[in-house]
């Protein structure tokens, strides 16, 4: 998504702003600007990566500038539709994230007003807005302004006049400022900061900043003064470069296993997570709510819980969910966000809370917009992810539910002492499951040179396994292009076995469980179409072997924690496919690590 | 001035050391839960060589996966990966142009001591040897000297040639590549024969003979001596859950999220990692590390023993003397208690004061298992109820 970046100091400003904007490049962006004050007004932007904006840039000395990375919600990709954004005098400079809902009738006043704009964009008005606005205060001119805007919106504006300050706003979007030594910054996301400093000041809703070389000071829009406690960030900048590795993705595939030991510690065996006994409360119902690959953990977790705790468990798409009528029961709601600022996800949980649920997050980011929207938070602690491709922030938001699983469970007496000790058990064995996954890889590569000549493939599975196939099928698709779906096994033979050919390959997930024998028949009707099966299972299946293709094994492992292994298997066959495809993997395309529009 | 930087040999398998290195390359080998590799990294940063070159290959996503880019031990890490594993020489090729006009070279195999790196930066002399002696010359390449000068290096010498051999701790030049590429188009990758070459050309190598300890790993019970002399450095501190009822005695280290069930005794040098769950009633006597998530069960003896991450020791065991690989599961009753004992590797009979088992990776056994002293049981193997092991099971094998 859109990333912004400021910096005011006693250093040269565009190296440090074009530096910044390299450590949001993960969130994926169509265009990048920069602008920098010095006794003039330096502005430059351009479509594309990075490197073309570095191509364009002037030797400009000024200490003090705001810069941007876009990713088009109004307008198409552009250099005039790119950030920042100048004022008809030239002398204001302007970034932004977030969408304007009330644009156009505000654009149609500042046109019939005499206001030039140059764009298509929701953000080009908002600068027109601070200029009428402007009496000779910035800051008095951003609080004017923001009060008329609707939508979400984070901000940081510079004006020639003032070049001692940059005035930053915040409504919705997230906005993190960075203090320094006589130097401070600002940016939308942490990562663009570590380098520079860990101490922050995480912005909240409806606040204006000023921030200048020496301090910074907080209000609300409405004039108020706020108090805020300077946090510390405890990721080390450098968990956010590659080590040797070619992608970002192989990286984060590889730190499964500690991602998922840290997941762990000090919470088995006691079961004691931290999360203000609501797991000890009761629920009549659980409803999980989240987007995209966390979605699919959450269905996953509705299997996990529903077996482990007896509770019927309900998945909706956050964006769904929101929309959706109040029916007036309340379930335990459990919102799923790697970053805490999914935008759908994060008006889920208002909603959830307006509907009177009690609720708890499940979220990788210490301090998110999530966590202060919800009654509990259940942190993965998964590090920091760069590529947009999720992976282990998948891994450990599995190994959030079954420990909210196990611990629900156990309050409830829905699992004996002794199967909660094997459960725990096998918790303890699953980093090691996918060290061994990780260790074994060569099978996984060969079968990748193999399927990465398809154009669609399909991966079906039963149980836990239905969406562990619908994750394999979204990582596939995220990263190769290869069109790729989802599908219960079950399902095939109501409507898509219509599209199966010699030429599709379906990736079967048949782990000896109580769907076993389904699966195998399922896969039978897959090859009497002549359709080539990858099967996965469990090491020694010689049954499996003779039934399908190919076939990857995953180690002996609990049913019940099988999509950990057999997910990391399906995430590095989607890389290696990508990798032969010669895909920009960390960096696909039209795609955003962070949605943090709606 | 250009900060001096260090190249670090770590693409190498370390064959002899299996069943060890069969998914791990051996400076990951963990010896007082760090890789050997780390001791060789935090000896740099305590001498304020912060920028290093890793060479990596064999299974280097390992290395990669744990040191990252350096930051958390205070260096930058680049890495380089040798694909081929020619030869020492071949390996510090890929460096070029990278190292600057000085460099340390450094075996990312060896517990590089200190004391050992402040002695070769002292060295001025355009190349240097860290040299040291040796109870076993014909293993190692031995330096011949005039003085402190080096006349020649011989990789395992046949006849006597003295007792002082290199560490593979160099003090170098930038004008080695050259050295290493007229090697190269002569067919010779090793580093001996770019020795040679340097000597030949008539510039000047000196030895630096280093009082610092120097302890190599060539077979896998070295990691046994190896482990309790690192366990007497360090100092105490238990962190994690001590029930009451646990005893403690001497320098043990426990870590976060551990637990430590009652009635256990603990008599250091003893060092538990993270998030393990040790007891009841266990046992653990001195030079014992365990590992990150390890689970102990009750009445338990475990001495002098490397027990790896991720492991399972079921009820009743004994472990003596022995090394346990990453994710193995030993079942109840399991018995490796140490004796003197022959072992025969690469057709050489070797005879070991006390050893109990070399158990890989992987590997599940079940319940009433014991293993002859000396014995190597593979990684990834099956071993079933009851059984008596007397000799070696290789990696991948069922014992049913």
């Amino acid at each position: 998504m859109c990333g912004i970046v400021g910096y005011i100091g006693n250093r040269q400003a565009l190296p440090i702003l074009v530096e910044s904007l390299k450590r949001l490049e993960y969130r994926g962006y169509d265009s990048a600007g920069v602008s920098v004050i010095d006794r003039e007004l330096f502005n430059s932007k351009a479509a594309g990566r990075i490197t073309e904006l570095e191509k364009r840039l002037p030797d400009a000395p000024g200490r003090m500038g705001i810069a941007h990375t876009r990713w088009a919600t109004h307008g198409r990709p552009s250099d005039r539709n790119a950030h920042p954004f100048t004022d008809c005098s030239g002398r204001i400079s302007l970034v932004h994230n977030g969408i304007i809902e009330n644009h156009r009738e505000l654009r149609a006043g500042l046109e019939s007003r005499g206001h030039r704009f140059t764009s298509e964009t929701d953000t080009e008005t908002v600068v027109h807005l601070v200029e009428e606005n402007y009496k000779g205060d910035l800051r008095a001119a951003v609080s004017e302004t923001v009060r008329h805007l609707r939508g979400s919106l984070a901000l940081a504006v510079v004006h020639l006049s003032e070049p001692d300050r940059i005035v930053v706003a915040r409504d919705e979007s997230p906005l993190v400022i960075g203090l320094g030594q006589d130097e401070n910054f600002v940016a939308s996301d942490l990562p663009a900061l570590l380098k520079y400093t860990r101490r922050v000041i995480y912005l909240q809703n409806r606040e204006v900043a000023v921030i200048r070389r020496d301090g910074v000071g907080l209000e609300s829009f409405e004039g108020e003064p706020v108090e805020r406690d300077i946090a510390t960030v405890d990721w080390s900048p450098e968990d956010t470069e590659k080590g040797g590795y070619q992608h970002f993705m192989l990286k984060e595939i590889y730190e499964q296993p500690r991602a998922i030991l840290e997941s762990l510690i000090g919470r088995i065996p006691g079961l004691e997570l931290d999360i203000g006994g609501i797991d000890k409360e009761d629920f009549d119902s659980v409803k999980i709510v989240a987007c995209g690959t966390s979605f699919h953990a959450g269905l996953v977790g509705k299997y996990v819980l529903e077996q482990l705790t007896g509770l019927p468990v309900i998945v909706e798409a956050a964006s769904e969910y929101r929309y959706s009528a109040n029916t007036r029961y309340s379930p335990l709601m459990v919102l799923v966000s790697q970053s805490g600022e999914s935008a759908d996800t994060l008006q889920a949980a208002r909603e959830a809370r307006r509907r009177g649920s009690r609720t708890l997050a499940i979220t990788n980011v210490v301090g998110s917009s999530i966590t202060r929207e919800v009654d509990s938070v259940l942190y993965t602690r998964a590090g920091p992810e760069i590529g947009v491709a999720a992976t282990k922030t998948f891994t450990s938001q599995l190994i959030a539910l079954y420990l909210l699983g196990m611990a629900m469970g156990k309050h409830r007496g829905t699992l004996l002492p002794s199967q909660l000790q094997e459960l725990i058990d096998g918790l303890r064995k699953l980093p090691r499951d996918v060290q061994s996954v990780l260790d074994n890889r060569g099978a996984i590569k060969l079968t990748a040179e193999w399927m990465a000549q398809a154009r669609d493939v399909f991966f079906i599975g039963r149980n836990v396994h239905y969406p562990t196939a619908l994750e394999g099928a979204l990582k596939l698709k995220e990263i190769s292009y290869i069109h790729a779906e989802g599908l219960p096994a079950g399902e095939l033979k109501h409507g898509p076995n219509a599209l199966l050919t010699a030429e599709t390959p379906v990736v079967a997930i048949a782990i000896r469980d109580h769907t076993y024998d389904k699966m195998l028949s399922n896969i039978g009707e897959v090859s009497a179409r002549s359709a080539p099966v990858i099967a996965i299972g469990l090491e020694n299946d010689r049954e499996l072997k003779k039934a399908s293709d190919l076939t990857l094994y995953v180690p002996e492992v609990r049913p019940v924690l099988s999509p950990v292994p057999v997910i990391t298997t399906l995430q590095l066959l989607a890389y290696h496919v990508a990798l032969i495809r010669g895909c920009e993997i960390d960096k696909p395309r039209n795609l955003a690590k962070s949605v943090t529009v709606e | 001035m250009e900060r001096l930087k260090a190249v670090i040999l770590a693409a190498g398998e370390g064959i002899r050391l299996r069943p060890l290195t069969l998914y791990k390359p051996k400076v990951m080998i963990k010896v007082a839960n760090r890789p050997i590799l780390e001791y060789v990294v935090r000896a740099l940063a305590q001498n304020h060589v912060r920028d290093i070159i890793m060479i990596v290959g064999y299974r280097r996503e390992r290395i990669m996966t744990y040191f990252e880019d350096g930051q958390k031990l205070g260096v930058n890490i680049s890495y380089e990966v040798q694909d081929k594993q020619l030869g020492t020489a071949h390996a510090l090729s890929l460096a070029e142009g990278k190292t600057g006009e000085r460099f340390l070279v450094l075996p990312g195999d060896n517990i590089a001591d200190p004391s050992m790196v402040k002695d070769i930066l002292a060295s001025d002399e355009p190349y240097s040897i860290a040299v040291t002696e040796s109870q076993l010359p014909s293993k190692y390449g031995v330096v011949l000297l005039k003085g402190r000068q080096v006349t020649g290096v011989v990789e395992k010498p046949e006849s006597n040639l003295g007792n002082l051999i290199s560490t593979g701790l160099f003090h170098m030049s930038s004008r080695v590549f050259s050295h290493i590429r007229s090697c190269a188009s002569a067919g010779h990758h090793d580093i001996t024969a770019v020795f040679q070459s340097i000597l030949a050309s008539g510039e000047r190598i000196a030895a630096v003979k280093t009082a610092a300890r120097w302890s190599d790993v060539v077979y896998p019970w070295d990691l046994l001596d190896l482990n309790a002399r690192v366990l007497t450095e360090g100092a105490g501190a238990v962190a994690g859950t001590i029930e009451s009822g646990v005893h403690i005695r001497g320098n043990v280290q426990v870590g976060e999220g551990s637990v430590i069930r009652s009635g256990t005794y603990i008599e250091g040098p003893v060092r538990i990692g993270r998030g393990c769950d040790i007891g009841p009633n266990v046992c653990l006597l001195p030079s014992v590390s365990i590992g990150d998530n390890v689970n102990i069960q009750s009445s338990t003896e475990i001495r002098n023993s490397l027990v790896m991450n991720d492991v399972t020791i079921g009820p009743g065991a004994l472990v003596s003397h022995s090394v346990i690989g990453d994710g193995s599961r030993l079942g109840a009753h399991f018995v490796a208690g140490a004796e003197k004992a022959q072992v025969i590797l690469e057709r050489e009979i070797h005879v070991v004061p006390a050893l109990g088992v070399i158990l890989g990776e992987d590997t599940v056994v079940g319940n009433c298992v014991t293993v002859e002293p000396g014995v190597f049981i593979g990684s990834s193997c099956r071993i079933g109820s009851l059984r008596n092991i007397p000799k070696n099971v290789p990696d991948n094998s069922s014992v049913v």
